[in-house]
């Protein structure tokens, strides 16, 4: 059970993160209107926002230390937010800037923070088997960290899924497997193109413990990760958790979404954080006026990281040239 | 660092010249261990990791199931984390099943970071044909893999470079792709030539990736070649000693590839013959041609020829298949045409 | 002093003929106790003939010629 202190930095931490999915998305339309052009203005190219799934972000990140490992996908801010990736530097390399992380080679979809051990991917289900590999990496060296692989209930039809939680529980390594399921693989609704409704039988079926987490509740998915990330600690081999969340806003930044119909009114009644202010309002462990300060500190944070990116030295064309090899 | 082939130098396979580069870096390396089907007691279907199970054990020799994404994803992760993993990609051909984490992640991960984070991982996959194993077990495709950015290809055609070509990768802090032809491989149960089996020195040595190497001196006519065709060239090139003299460069390394030398040695000759087991167009060959276009066509006195494997699947038929294949009669014959 | 090198038993069929695959050496080498000097392959299973004592090898046996497991392939002296 999480402790009073830590419910309050559940909220703030979820509030930082929609402060900052809400900023991304408000400037990455600024400057391409009037006619949407997709490569156009300042963060040019694919969006992808994670509003509404913070929870998983957040109850996850809690169980995890600095050198514990996270492959997300392409989908990734939330997880990197969560997990202490430097605010500034991530948004430097959104906005494609000389001081953002990868110094603008990989932008919004190629985030990678050594020394956080993040790294995500553009290619579905592909950062698993990587975390399987990092696991690998820490089950030889003998330390207690863990590998975590975040990915969509789309991915956990690609081939890669499959291999990943195979090996995984075939050599018993200390990764645990997210499947974050939004209902929505871009377009496709989950049940057009997953037959079973519990996804966690497929962690049953490679030999592993398995469980499904409804509600997208923060608390809830904090507390199973929490068991996943000690028994993979403990030696205890790998875990899948399929979460059951809401993704908000389109698949990507410019996605009309009309395939949602009446959906996406139903999805934004499930917006997990006001539901979760009332709730620690309720029990009197936030004031109003509390959650309004944790809002404006939160958008402050996130304007000063816009600002460093803005303000920041593009690099130059030739360093296209840099860091093909080592 | 080189070391030098006294007459005495005891000689090995090329499958055995590979096995033991592997285990004397992971002698001197913790961080070192390998990964793929039937490496561990099986010693890798075509000997490259002969020996490593007995000396190393199954923590550090891992039998891996047929999950080619996945354990080759593995093996992206463990580098990321510090370690070295020799990764064995069964036969080249397979790559299909797993070429994602091969050219957008092994490849990709070190420039999409810019530069902070590294891959030094050695791929290693057999490769070539000339025993009837048909379509989807015979390719070569070190030029699908080159025309990929982000990734080292070497291909060894003898012993003594492919012990200094995996020492070399493996202490790489990039991705190498390490190509061993079946044939170069000195396999008891293959038909081979002479030179799969060459002097080998004991002791740990390097041959630089990048550096092609003149395998055979000559003045009339530059023949480029890698892997097992070296081979070929090489005995085609003492038979027509008194008559022409043939200089044969063994690239060694496709990416890099040595434009200086294959430069040089067409600057001195004049006359160039290309033979590659790969696929003939949108290849390593047009590469080469192109390479002296870009400098300075007017070195070429004479049209170069071409002895690279057509444009078809391998066939199945063995008849088929050496219709196919640069055979020494194609390569006497191109250097007679080009030298006319 | 000399020794005599016997193709290795290795097959259950004491009958089943082998081949001696490769020579790492030619006659008249000098070779070393623990050299590894031929690889001979029965019903697809090879394996790594060693030199047993110093001394000059001659081959009796052509490459990939065959031989009756237990009979004398090479001799050192």
């Amino acid at each position: 059970m999480a402790d009073n202190d830590k419910r309050v930095d559940f909220f703030r931490q979820m509030v930082r993160i929609r402060a900052y999915e809400a900023a991304l998305q408000a400037n990455y339309h600024a400057d391409k209107a009037p006619q949407w052009d997709i490569g156009a203005g300042l963060i040019p190219g694919e969006m992808h926002l994670a509003a509404g799934q913070e929870p998983v972000a957040v109850g996850l990140c809690a169980n995890l230390v600095q050198d514990d490992a996270i492959t997300g996908p392409h989908r990734p801010h939330h997880l990197a937010l969560a997990k202490g990736v430097d605010m500034n530097k991530m948004t430097a390399e959104i906005y494609g800037r000389e001081t953002g992380l990868c110094h603008g080679k990989g932008g919004h979809m190629h985030l990678f923070d050594p020394t956080q051990h993040f790294s995500c991917s553009g290619i579905i289900a592909e950062g698993m088997p990587v975390a399987v590999g990092q696991a690998l990496a820490f089950s030889r060296k003998g330390t207690d960290n863990v590998a975590v692989a975040v990915a969509g209930e789309g991915a956990a039809n690609q081939g890669a899924f499959h291999e990943a939680l195979n090996l995984a529980a075939m050599w018993k390594l200390p990764v645990i497997f997210i499947i974050e399921d939004n209902d929505w693989a871009i377009s496709v609704a989950r049940d057009t193109a997953t037959p079973i409704k519990d996804g966690s039988l497929r962690g049953t079926a490679y030999g592993m413990p398995s469980q499904r987490v409804e509600g997208n509740d923060v608390e809830m998915i904090y507390e199973a990760c929490k068991t996943a990330v000690d028994r993979a600690r403990a030696g205890g081999g790998p875990t899948l958790l399929e979460i059951h969340t809401v993704r908000l806003w389109g698949h990507f930044e410019g996605d009309a979404q009309a395939y949602r119909g009446d959906e996406l009114n139903e999805a934004n009644e499930r917006d997990p954080i006001p539901a979760y202010e009332k709730r620690l309002i309720s029990a009197g462990l936030i004031t109003e006026e509390e959650a309004a300060q944790i809002k404006a500190e939160a958008e402050a944070e996130v304007q000063a990281a816009i600002d460093f990116a803005t303000s920041s030295p593009e690099p130059k064309p030739s360093d296209a040239y840099l860091h093909v090899f080592a | 660092m080189t070391a030098t082939v006294d007459a005495g130098t005891r000689r090995v396979t090329t499958a055995k010249a590979i096995s033991e580069a592997i285990a004397q870096e992971m002698r001197s390396n913790p961080d070192v261990f390998v990964m793929g089907e039937d490496v561990g007691p099986y010693g890798g279907i075509f000997g490259s990791t002969g020996g490593l199970f007995e000396e190393f054990g199954s923590t550090r020799i891992i039998d891996t199931p047929i999950s080619e994404t996945g354990f080759i994803g593995a093996g992206i992760g463990a580098a990321v984390e510090g370690m070295r993993p020799v990764v064995e990609l069964m036969f080249v051909d397979f790559f299909g099943v797993c070429f994602d984490q091969i050219y957008n992640h092994m490849a990709k991960i070190h420039y999409e970071s810019g530069g902070n984070v590294n891959v030094p991982m050695v791929l290693m996959t057999a490769v070539g044909g000339g025993y009837s194993d048909a379509a989807q077990h015979s390719q070569c495709l070190w030029a699908t893999f080159a025309h990929m950015p982000g990734m080292k290809v070497v291909a060894p055609s003898n012993p003594y470079d492919a012990k200094g070509l995996m020492i070399s990768a493996i202490r790489d802090d990039n991705p190498v792709v390490f190509m061993f032809h079946k044939g170069v491989m000195g396999l008891p149960w293959m038909a081979k030539n002479p030179r799969s089996i060459g002097p080998v020195p004991e002791e740990e040595y390097t041959v630089p990736i990048g550096k092609a190497a003149i395998a055979h001196e000559g003045s009339d006519v530059t023949v480029v070649s890698v892997s097992m065709s070296v081979q070929h060239c090489l005995d085609v090139a003492e038979e027509l000693e008194g008559t022409t003299s043939v200089e044969v460069l063994d690239l060694r390394s496709i990416v890099p590839l040595d434009r200086e030398a294959i430069l040089t040695s067409v600057a001195k000759t004049g006359k160039l013959v290309i033979v590659d087991e790969d696929y003939k167009s949108f290849g390593l060959s047009g590469e080469i041609i192109a390479t002296i276009a870009d400098k300075d066509p007017s070195m070429l006195k004479a049209p170069v020829e071409r002895v690279c494997y057509p444009d078809i699947p391998v066939p199945y038929a063995r008849v088929l298949e050496y219709e196919a294949l640069p055979t020494r009669d194609k390569i006497k014959a191109a250097i007679a045409k080009v030298t006319a | 002093m000399s020794e005599t090198i016997t193709f290795p038993e290795m097959s259950n069929d004491p009958e089943a003929e082998g081949v001696v695959a490769t020579w790492f050496v030619q006659s008249g080498e000098a070779v070393k106790a623990g050299q590894v000097i031929a690889e001979v392959m029965v019903d697809k299973v090879s394996v790594d003939v060693e030199a047993p004592i110093d001394g000059v090898v001659t081959c009796l046996v052509e490459e990939e010629g065959t031989a009756k497991q237990g009979h004398e392939i090479a001799r050192i002296e």
